[in-house]
């Protein structure tokens, strides 16, 4: 025993006297048993550090752990060696050891946490700091330390239940409230993060991070004039500071307060001028007050400040290219492109700009040299009625006369079939009737001109009305002339028939005289009435059949049916005298059988028919007119798509 | 001189009721030409449709004081059976004007030669363009509407339109519809904007165009 003591008073005394080679060679080579030896380690260990000789204090601790690890006074010792000496892995495994002599020792596992958190490896760290706090949940550090961990590593929930043990400890510490007021803003609960926030700006009115934690919450949940007294408050003590500077310019910049911001801003950069966000903050408010050049010249020295970020020159091209300034705005997208050649919304933006360069230059080049200079004319008036109807009536005329030339143009018969059509019509019903009546038409001695007078009133009411029927549908184009009207076009293809019409009966009657088979009429202005009461009708129903044809489209086929039928109720090829009275008193509805007796009673003097009622056609023509004419004026917008 | 007076028009499509003018009041000032801008869609067709007269507004009443073009760039007007002497001769009479002088003009101009002696469905769109463009400058218009004209003919003909409506533009006005931004600066001194229902008229084509790019943009 006496030879250990020896030992240990010479190793101690040649470390007290400075000789530590000597005293760690006598320690090496001596022949002492390990618990003697590692208890001498540590007593050195503990010298040499209160010396402040830490690396070698380090050294022999280690010694001493490694020969008793299991020693619960060594490795305390080793522990609170370590730990000074900023030896956090080594401290961190001591104090696990002893963790494993001591488990439920709350201080121990509060010391590993530190350790641990301070050498890098926070998973252990948190473990072992929530079993502390759990271990002896009334101490407010503990607490206070395990939510800090958790903050850290993203654990908002978790840290949120050891802030409220440590809050519930002591209400009165700020610091943890707006710890507090943060995790619960990650957890989105907004509104009870800023009462918290402005709770601990309540119990520390001079606290700068209370303060500058509320001001951020504030204006996050979008209460900025809140924000505002609270960061100026702030300001008024900590007038050179850089970071509430910031936060004030942001303050008023969500307040609307552009300038205030921005000499908020200068504040600050006036502090520290070579922070690069104070300088893209600074740029953005330029540019929002519209003072282009000076933004391009800040987004210029955010952008030197900071390479490594490409927001600062993209920025800086928008406003040379809102300003104009295309040469600029293309070195500034040139650099873009050759730092990050990949980018599609740079090429593009590049484009941008070299396209509005060409438009700029195109015009300016335009305007100075060839936009003739003139003085506004003199209003014309408006057309009078009378000059309106004067454009109307040369409206109709052309279009009379294009309706002509086409139907000149349209077929090899062009015209032909005019004058072909009743001939057909006449000669047929005189071959058949000429053998069934044994050579005696039912009125006078002429077949010809009888079946004419029926042919010629048919054809005036079917040609007009039919015709017109597609009047809207095929001259769609031509509508799109502002002055053709759907009227004018309708209108114009009745008259060409009506009148196309009367020609060809003229010339046929001429045409009996010629082979001396003509007939005079005897009452001309009859014979004149019964031609434009029958025209009118077949143009009133020819209006009415244009609308429905505009709206329901193949009206036109049914319509040509409606006619042939027509054909065989009119009294063309018989009298209605030869008929039953009850067929006699159904056809007497029909206002075509009424147009043709009253043509034939022009012809024949002894044709005096007393179902004839010539006031019947009169009226039903009328009607229609104002019918048809009444429905294209109503549905005009509606009669045609444009093209 | 044109004023739209309240003037709406909407359009039922397929997808619905659409909107192109709701209540407009404006004025094309004499003595200026405008361009108008607007997205396709839009409805500026409709709209120069309806400065021409061709189509009828729903509300509202246009006031001419001026005799206005049909919209130039359409040569729907000609019937393909007819010839382009005949289809000619036709809008001339529709105008009132002197028909042998109108002839004369669009002989010279068209440079259509024999062709004007054809039916017109024997044409090529080019020539159809030639004749649309030449019946309408032989008619003295006050105010000549262009409906995007697509650029016609070879590089002689568009340059004798260009020529030949730089010396028209001494006495008339023109309203013209067309993406080509070049075209509208060499032509237009001011501009108008169709959007949402809206017209809107600047009295430089500059603003109006930076205004119509902006617009684009923010859609986008």
């Amino acid at each position: 025993m006496s030879d250990i003591g020896q030992i240990r008073q010479s190793v101690i005394g040649a470390a007290s006297a400075g000789d530590l080679e000597e005293c760690l060679v006598r320690l090496r080579r001596s022949d002492i048993p390990d618990p003697e030896r590692a208890w001498i380690y540590c007593q050195l260990s503990e010298t040499l550090y209160h010396k402040g000789n830490c690396d070698v204090a380090v050294e022999c601790a280690r010694s001493a752990f490694d020969l008793q690890p299991e020693k619960e006074e060594i490795a305390n010792l080793c522990a609170w060696v370590f730990s000074n000496c900023g030896k956090h892995e080594d401290a961190a495994a001591a104090y696990e050891r002893l963790l494993a002599i001591r488990p439920h020792w709350a201080a121990g596992h509060r010391h590993a946490s530190g350790s641990f958190a301070a050498a890098g490896r926070l998973d252990r760290a948190i473990s072992h700091g929530m079993k502390a706090s759990d271990l002896d949940p009334y101490s407010f550090e503990f607490a206070f330390h395990a939510a800090c961990l958790l903050e850290a590593v993203g654990r908002p929930a978790q840290a949120a239940d050891y802030l409220m043990r440590a809050a519930a400890l002591d209400p009165a510490d700020s610091g943890v409230l707006r710890h507090l007021s943060a995790t619960l803003f990650a957890l989105e609960q907004g509104e009870q993060a800023v009462a918290l926030a402005l709770r601990a700006v309540a119990l520390a009115p001079s606290d700068r991070l209370n303060a500058l934690h509320a001001t951020e919450l504030l204006l996050r949940t979008n209460r900025y004039d809140e924000a505002a007294a609270i960061i100026l408050d702030v300001i008024d003590i900590h007038r050179e500071d850089p970071v509430a500077l910031r936060l004030l310019s942001a303050t008023q910049m969500l307040r609307g307060l552009i300038e205030d911001a921005l000499a908020a801003i200068d504040c600050a950069l006036a502090l520290t001028p070579e922070a690069a966000e104070y300088h893209l903050h600074r740029a953005n408010l330029l540019y929002r007050l519209g003072r282009l050049d000076e933004a391009a010249e800040a987004f210029g020295r955010a952008a030197a400040l900071d390479p490594s970020n490409p927001d600062a020159k993209r920025s800086q091209l928008t406003v040379y290219f809102d300003s104009g300034r295309f040469i600029e705005a293309l070195a500034i997208g040139g650099e873009l492109i050759r730092t990050s050649p990949d980018n599609e919304e740079y090429a593009q933006a590049v484009l941008q700009v070299l396209h509005r360069r060409f438009e700029m230059l195109d015009g300016d080049y335009v305007v100075l040299s060839e936009r003739p200079l003139r003085r506004p004319r003199d209003l014309r008036p408006r057309p009078t009625i009378f000059a309106a109807l004067q454009t109307q009536l040369r409206v109709i005329y052309a279009l009379m006369i294009r309706e002509t030339r086409t139907r000149l143009a349209d077929s090899k018969l062009g015209y032909g079939w005019a004058l072909l059509e009743p001939v057909l019509h006449i000669l047929m019903l005189s071959l058949v009737f000429a053998v069934m009546m044994r050579g005696r038409p039912p009125i006078g001695d002429k077949f010809f001109i009888f079946y004419y007078t029926g042919i010629i009133p048919y054809h005036l009411f079917v040609h007009a009305s039919s015709s017109m029927t597609n009047a809207i549908t095929s001259s769609g184009p031509l509508l799109q002339l502002p002055l053709v009207s759907t009227f004018d076009v309708i209108m114009a293809r009745g008259l060409v028939e009506v009148l196309t019409d009367i020609v060809v009966a003229i010339i046929l009657l001429a045409g009996f005289f010629a082979v001396g088979l003509g007939l005079l009429p005897h009452d001309l202005p009859a014979l004149s009435a019964s031609v434009v009461a029958v025209s009118l009708f077949g143009c009133g129903i020819g209006f009415v059949n244009a609308v429905i044809n505009a709206f329901f489209k193949s009206w036109d086929k049914i319509w040509a049916q409606l006619t042939r039928t027509l054909y065989f109720c009119s009294g063309i090829f018989y009298v209605p005298g030869m008929m039953p009275d009850w067929i006699r008193d159904i056809l007497a509805w029909n206002p075509i059988l009424h147009a043709v007796d009253w043509f034939r009673s022009s012809f024949f003097p002894e044709y005096e028919p007393h179902w004839l009622d010539r006031s019947y056609l009169a009226i039903v023509a009328v009607v229609s007119v104002a019918a048809g004419l009444c429905l294209e004026r109503g549905l005009r917008r509606h009669l045609y798509e444009p093209l | 001189m044109i004023t739209l007076d309240g003037v709406s028009k909407v359009y039922r499509t397929r997808s619905g009721r659409r909107t192109v003018l709701d209540n407009v009041n404006v004025t094309f000032e004499s003595g200026h030409n405008f361009g108008v801008l607007g997205v396709n869609g839009v409805g500026k067709s409709t709209l120069i449709r309806l400065i021409a007269g061709s189509e009828i507004p729903d509300f509202g009443v246009v006031r001419r004081y001026a005799r206005v073009s049909f919209p130039l760039g359409f040569g729907g007007t000609f019937h393909g059976a007819l010839s382009g002497r005949e289809n000619v001769a036709f809008i001339a009479r529709i105008y009132g004007a002197g028909i042998r002088g109108v002839l004369h003009y669009v002989e010279e101009f068209s440079e259509l030669g024999e062709y004007l002696y054809m039916p017109v469905n024997t044409y090529s769109a080019g020539m159809r363009a030639k004749l649309a463009f030449a019946t309408c400058l032989a008619l003295d218009f006050d105010l000549y509407l262009i409906d995007e004209v697509t650029e016609v003919g070879d590089q002689h003909f568009r340059q004798k339109c260009a020529e030949a409506f730089r010396e028209r533009m001494q006495r008339s006005d023109i309203i013209l519809v067309t993406h080509n931004i070049h075209t509208l600066r060499q032509y237009c001194d001011r501009g108008a904007i169709l959007a949402n229902g809206e017209l809107t008229l600047f009295d430089d084509i500059g603003t109006a165009l930076s205004r119509y790019h902006r617009m684009v943009q923010e859609s986008l």
